[in-house]
């Protein structure tokens, strides 16, 4: 089983529909599930006790648990003077601190099987250090920093770490970006196009799966950067 | 002796259970005491040691019917770590198999 956050909507939900297509059984976890379409719990990533619930309960049933998709996140397009401290916060709790949540919470059902692939999510902000994305990116270099350290601390059970840091994806969450801003940040990427969500989970099946066995503590680039 | 489904132990079942669950992760390499270090400078386990115990002792609870958790607020923020030695960790395991009770 894979659990994927924030699968109600965007990457979460294009990552897990496409790996049950492929046959995965994938457990959702997301603050809204009505109405999708597969196993799915309700959940806030930044409530750490939601989370160890749904752990001990995965325990209990004895499910298997392969991999961790961390896709749940929200973004804010403002600039650092511009962004109201609640804002920060969130960012910072869902982002980041829900990222770290998930990983203490469910790492150790794969620690069991010394076996396992976590998938975290950063962004191509970080690593181009976009106008306007200062505290987005901020959470987001929050999550590779500790994507790496905690491959290291993974490596001894044979669980890999690694993050998928997007471009400009079609999601909601580009709702409110201007086209110009868009082109602005396709434009300084390796490969200067929008990607699809399907491109994101054609990287994080790779992920998840065998092939890519060698990698652990990366931060992988859709687009390039 | 067990009542509701619980299985009644005292703190010194709860320390004999850590100190098998030692000596199961070690294979058998290490002789645990009661007040060996579980961590800092005079740690006998390494941490991924530390992490197999308490998984081991995860499912000992799940087997007397009660949730053994390791990373809440309460157990890790005590100003002296339940991690000190085994006698701590002990105490802690015996603890919350009581307030499961």
């Amino acid at each position: 089983m894979i659990i994927v956050t924030g699968a109600s909507r965007g990457l979460g939900r294009s990552v897990a529909e496409r790996l049950i297509e492929s046959g995965e059984e994938v457990l959702g976890i997301s603050r809204d599930t009505k109405s999708l379409p597969f196993e799915a719990v309700a959940g806030d990533v930044a409530d750490h006790n939601t989370l160890k619930s749904i752990a001990q309960k995965l325990r209990k049933e004895k499910r298997v648990l392969e991999g961790v998709v961390n896709a749940a996140g929200i973004a804010s397009m403002n600039l650092a003077v511009t962004t109201p401290p609640s804002m920060t916060q969130k960012l910072i709790q869902t982002n980041l601190v829900g990222t770290i949540h998930c990983c203490q919470v469910f790492a150790p059902l794969m620690i069991r099987r010394k076996k396992g692939s976590i998938i975290n999510f950063s962004t191509i902000a970080v690593a181009l250090g976009l106008k306007g994305e200062s505290i987005y990116a901020a959470s987001k270099a929050g999550v590779e920093g500790f994507s790496r350290a905690f491959a290291r601390e993974m490596a001894d059970f044979n669980i890999r770490v690694n993050c998928v840091a997007p471009g400009p994806i079609r999601t909601d969450l580009l709702k409110g970006v201007s086209e110009e801003q868009i082109e602005t940040i396709v434009s300084q990427q390796v490969l200067p196009k929008v990607f699809e969500p399907g491109d994101v989970s054609d990287l994080c099946q790779f992920l998840l799966g065998p092939s890519s066995a060698s990698l652990s503590g990366q931060v992988l680039h859709v687009g390039g950067a | 002796m067990t009542t509701c489904g619980y299985i009644i132990m005292n703190l010194k079942d709860s320390k004999n259970i850590v100190l098998a669950c030692i000596v199961e992760i070690t294979d058998d390499e290490i002789k645990p005491t009661d007040e060996m270090s579980l961590i800092g400078k005079d740690a006998t386990l390494d941490s991924m040691k530390l992490v197999e115990l308490c998984l081991a002792l995860e499912d000992k609870a799940a087997d007397l019917k009660f949730e053994f958790d390791w990373t809440s607020e309460t157990a890790m923020s005590k100003s002296r770590s339940l991690f000190r030695t085994v006698s701590s960790l002990a105490e802690e395991f015996h603890v919350q198999s009581q307030n499961a009770q």
